[in-house]
């Protein structure tokens, strides 16, 4: 009981300052094109991103965090000695937060996503060897990986393309924008509240089926449509560059689209810091391994204000700089790229996939960028992702490894 | 640093922009230089001809700087090589610019009293033709604003039809310049008249180099168009 109150102990401490991590260097992802953009300050985009990273943390967090907890090394194989469990997965918690400390300090850009996978990974060869662990969810998770940037970037190329095509290059742009506008918004409110409610967390009364939860969605999705429609219409159209006009009307889009974003992130990332956490809580609360236990809200809304705190403490620094750096992206853009990545990080969170909220950014704005949105995008940084990628995973695991062979060494 | 900031590179178009000022302002002062000539004044001609090449120059190292900044693995919504092949074409104004001063500044050039009313209007109808191509190319911006298409584009589209109507009067207005030096002929040194034959030509190649500049823009837009 006491070694497992220590791991309990340590194993919030690490997670905590995972969250915080994953909070400042995230954020300045999802919301560096709204700053760059214009449409948000930097106070503002800090505080947008650090509340709903903490509502989609709440609300859709729990899915992934189940897949990092139990979908990858089946707790079960531990019911005999579940210290080692607790071990492990405090091993690959520490494994990969020290993995991406280290990563980050020779410039390469690697994912908690992917560590964190690659940490659970590790620890699960070594214990329960290969045969212990599910192939096949690491199958899905790693096709999720490779299908999620290009999903995320067809849809932002198809909401760019709609842009471009009914209200850039119509002959009355800033009419086009208040028509079109509407259904933009409707449809974020859809999906936001489509992903909350169906088949949600049952300790909020959220667990309504799809047909209930589709149709109470697009209530408030059409509710979204009209004070969208409201909003818009109270621009009033000036003698100037209408293109101007439509980038300055697309402002309150985007900061829908980045909170939107912030959201997503908030539901899928809050697995990385806390999904093997879970795995401990879980374990200690029954004093056994199983598979039933939900996780608890606390601990999701624990992840989520550490998220919040790093996005709301370190988030300034990370933005001034990324923010300065893009400067070619309107509101328009901004909005299209933060809406594809959103809508496909929200539906991997439902799915329970941990994807890299950032690679998916980035295929979204290659997405912009094929629709003719983005007037030079350097693919070249692809290749760096990719070798970050590989490296990652083997990288992360042997970290987590090292740890759970010092944890039993010390308390085993 | 954040990958994602790494991802966006920079605009070429914002420097194509700066490119095309460079280019008019080689253009620009083609009028006074031709204004100090018709006085005679030999310094100013020498001091103009100076700036042309100096601008001519700063549009040259421009130039280079696109070039370089446009590797093969960056996306771009129009076609690379017909950002390239616009930019060639424009930086060929300014080329044609400075070569049309050198050739006045070679050798003490006198412009005949009969002939100066045709070499005025060429030299107008040559600038307007440069002036409506530097107005097409300075829509890039806004082009790139609206993603190559659209009411922009159809502005763009008429603005090349403008350049080439130009640009015709200027082959006119050369030819006429031309007639008029020769049915005086007789009164002219030969020397002069090879170079005047060398200088005209030179100032109708800016016109044609500002009408093809006009075709390329419109390749581009095509191109764009079509995808």
């Amino acid at each position: 009981m006491e070694i497992s109150f220590i791991i309990f102990i340590v194993a919030l401490l690490v997670s905590f300052y995972s969250a915080i991590n994953i909070g400042a260097n995230d954020v300045a992802n999802s919301m560096a094109t709204s700053v760059a953009s214009g449409a948000l300050t930097i106070k503002k985009a800090v505080f947008v991103a650090a509340s709903c990273d903490l509502l989609g943390a709440i609300f859709v967090g729990s899915h992934v965090s189940n897949t990092i907890r139990k979908g990858l090394v089946d707790p079960l194989q531990f019911s005999d000695c579940h210290n080692l469990f607790l071990f492990g997965m405090l091993a690959s918690v520490l494994g990969s937060a020290i993995w991406v400390n280290v990563a980050s300090y020779f410039k390469l850009p690697v994912s908690t996503t992917h560590s964190i996978i690659g940490g659970v990974l590790g620890f699960g060869l070594v214990s329960v060897g290969f045969a212990g662990i599910h192939w096949k969810v690491v199958l899905y998770i790693i096709l999720s990986w490779i299908i999620s940037p290009f999903f995320g970037g067809i849809i932002s190329y198809i909401i760019f393309s709609i842009i471009r095509k009914f209200i850039l290059n119509s002959s009355e742009p800033v009419k086009q924008a208040k028509k079109i506008g509407p259904y933009f918004i409707g449809t974020v409110a859809f999906i936001l509240m489509m992903s909350v409610l169906f088949k949600g967390i049952e300790h909020l009364h959220l667990g309504f089926p799809f047909i209930d939860a589709f149709f109470i969605s697009l209530l408030i999705g059409i509710v979204g449509f009209f004070i969208g429609g409201a909003i818009l219409r109270r621009y009033k159209e000036k003698q100037i560059d209408p293109y101007y006009q439509v980038e300055k009307m697309a402002n309150p889009l985007q900061v829908i689209s980045a909170s939107f974003q912030a959201f997503s992130h908030g539901a899928n990332d809050v697995a990385n810091a806390i999904g093997p956490v879970a795995a401990v809580v879980t374990v200690l609360q029954t004093q056994k391994v199983t598979m039933e236990v939900s996780i608890p809200i606390w601990l999701l809304v624990f992840g989520g204000i550490g998220i919040a705190f790093g996005a709301y403490v370190w988030g300034h620094r990370v933005m001034d700089t990324v923010g300065k750096k893009i400067t070619s992206i309107t509101p328009t853009r901004g909005f299209s790229a933060e809406f594809g990545t959103a809508t496909t990080v929200l539906l991997c969170s439902r799915l329970g996939m941990p994807v890299s909220t950032t690679h998916v950014a980035i295929g979204n704005i290659i997405g912009v960028g094929l629709a003719r949105g983005v007037s030079a995008i350097n693919l070249g940084v692809i290749k760096k992702i990719i070798t970050a990628w590989i490296v990652s995973l083997p990288a992360a695991g042997v970290f987590s490894i090292a740890f759970y062979y010092i944890f039993i060494f010390l308390f085993g | 640093m954040s990958i994602i900031s790494k991802l966006f590179g920079k605009s070429p178009f914002e420097a194509l922009y700066h490119h095309m000022l460079k280019v008019k302002f080689c253009v620009d002062l083609i009028n006074p230089l031709v204004e100090a000539l018709f006085e005679g004044n030999y310094e100013k001609v020498d001091d103009y001809a100076k700036k042309i090449a100096r601008a001519e120059h700063e549009a040259d190292l421009v130039k280079k700087e696109i070039r370089t900044s446009l590797p093969k693995n960056i996306l771009l919504p129009v076609a690379r090589g017909d950002i390239l092949r616009f930019l060639n074409e424009q930086d060929h104004i300014a080329d044609a610019a400075e070569d049309f001063v050198v050739l006045l500044t070679m050798r003490k050039m006198v412009v005949p009293e009969e002939v100066k009313e045709e070499f005025k209007v060429f030299v107008d109808t040559v600038l307007e033709t440069c002036e409506i191509a530097m107005e097409t190319s300075s829509e890039i911006k806004a082009l790139a604003e609206t993603s190559f298409g659209g009411t922009e584009a159809h502005k763009v589209m008429e603005l090349i039809e403008h350049i080439k109507v130009k640009e015709y009067e200027a082959d006119n207005a050369q030819m006429k310049t031309v007639q008029k030096m020769f049915s005086i002929e007789k009164k002219l040194d030969p020397v002069s008249v090879v170079m005047w034959m060398h200088i005209f030509g030179k100032l109708g190649q800016i016109a044609n180099h500002a009408e093809n500049s006009g075709d390329l823009m419109g390749i581009m837009l095509h191109n764009t168009r079509g995808k």
